[in-house]
């Protein structure tokens, strides 16, 4: 599978891909995206089978990387992994069309948990 | 509801503790301690927090052991790699990078049931010219956490909570 991880921070993305491991899924190919822009062309070139995608970040943020997506007819499975996990923001990103909301900090668990509910499996 | 006037949270000793353990997979431990005092000679890296109309209701300031300490377990970067930072009171700017992340996630400390919704805005790290606004705010006293920590495997530092 291929997997695209989008966040402003290089730290955090090491974060988010150490943590996938953790939980199991070292086996997929990660393509990394600093922003949502760049998330975005990576969907549409890369045809990645999953994104997870912080929600604050220059250029263009996660949820309208989402919209955009949605927007364009694409439906790959979106997930969130962001700080922002007060049931407000959930229920934007359900709104928006992702899949899920990892809130940081998080554990391998919820990550397992997460791309298990979208049938990304170790 | 969220029309109603929401007061900034205050994180308590165990909200903090449970984030930061969370966040750098490691045992932190904790104790108050007297306030914080950020001076050019105890220089101290500060995060600004703004609510959705980008006025500042909270900074957090680390000194530079707890700076460098964080920064270096949230990448995994070992214990040598704060050396510099502590040796000459300035926080290295790839530690600076680690900082923000763990300060920007640090905001969902703030962001808890009705309480005003918070983001970080800006980070100073230690070292650098701290505005005098800034510099002002971590002084504030009142509603505020001081506090010692030990990162496990790093060392011990101090980190204040100060909602302004």
């Amino acid at each position: 599978m291929k997997i695209v991880v989008a966040d402003d921070s290089r730290v955090m993305r090491q974060i988010v891909i150490r943590t996938l491991r953790q939980a199991g899924h070292g086996g997929h190919e990660v393509l990394e995206a600093e922003n949502g822009r760049q998330a975005v062309e990576l969907v549409q070139t890369e045809k990645p089978d999953l994104v997870l995608s912080d929600w604050n970040m220059p250029e263009m943020n996660g949820i309208d990387a989402l919209r955009v997506l949605r927007g364009a007819g694409n439906d790959i499975p979106f997930g969130f992994v962001t700080s922002e996990g007060s049931e407000a923001m959930r229920q934007r990103a359900e709104q928006a069309g992702a899949a899920f909301l990892i809130a940081k900090p998080f554990t391998p668990e919820a990550f397992d948990d997460a791309l298990a509910s979208v049938g990304v499996r170790p | 509801m969220s029309s109603m006037a929401a007061e900034t949270h205050l994180p308590t000793n165990k909200e903090i503790r449970d984030l930061l353990s969370g966040l750098l997979g490691r045992e932190v431990t904790l104790q108050p301690a007297a306030p914080l005092v950020v001076s050019p000679k105890k220089p101290a890296s500060v995060g600004v927090y703004v609510d959705d109309s980008l006025v500042v209701r909270a900074v957090i300031a680390c000194d530079v052991a707890f700076s460098a300490y964080a920064a270096a377990a949230i990448a995994l970067m070992p214990l040598p790699a704060t050396e510099s930072s502590l040796a000459q009171n300035h926080l290295q700017e790839t530690l600076a990078e680690n900082l923000y992340e763990v300060l920007n996630v640090a905001a969902s400390l703030f962001n808890v049931g009705n309480a005003m919704h918070l983001r970080l805005l800006d980070l100073h790290p230690a070292g650098a010219k701290l505005p005098g606004d800034v510099l002002m705010r971590t002084l504030t006293l009142g509603r505020r956490e001081d506090l010692t920590l030990d990162i496990a495997g790093y060392g011990t530092g101090r980190m204040s909570v100060i909602l302004t």
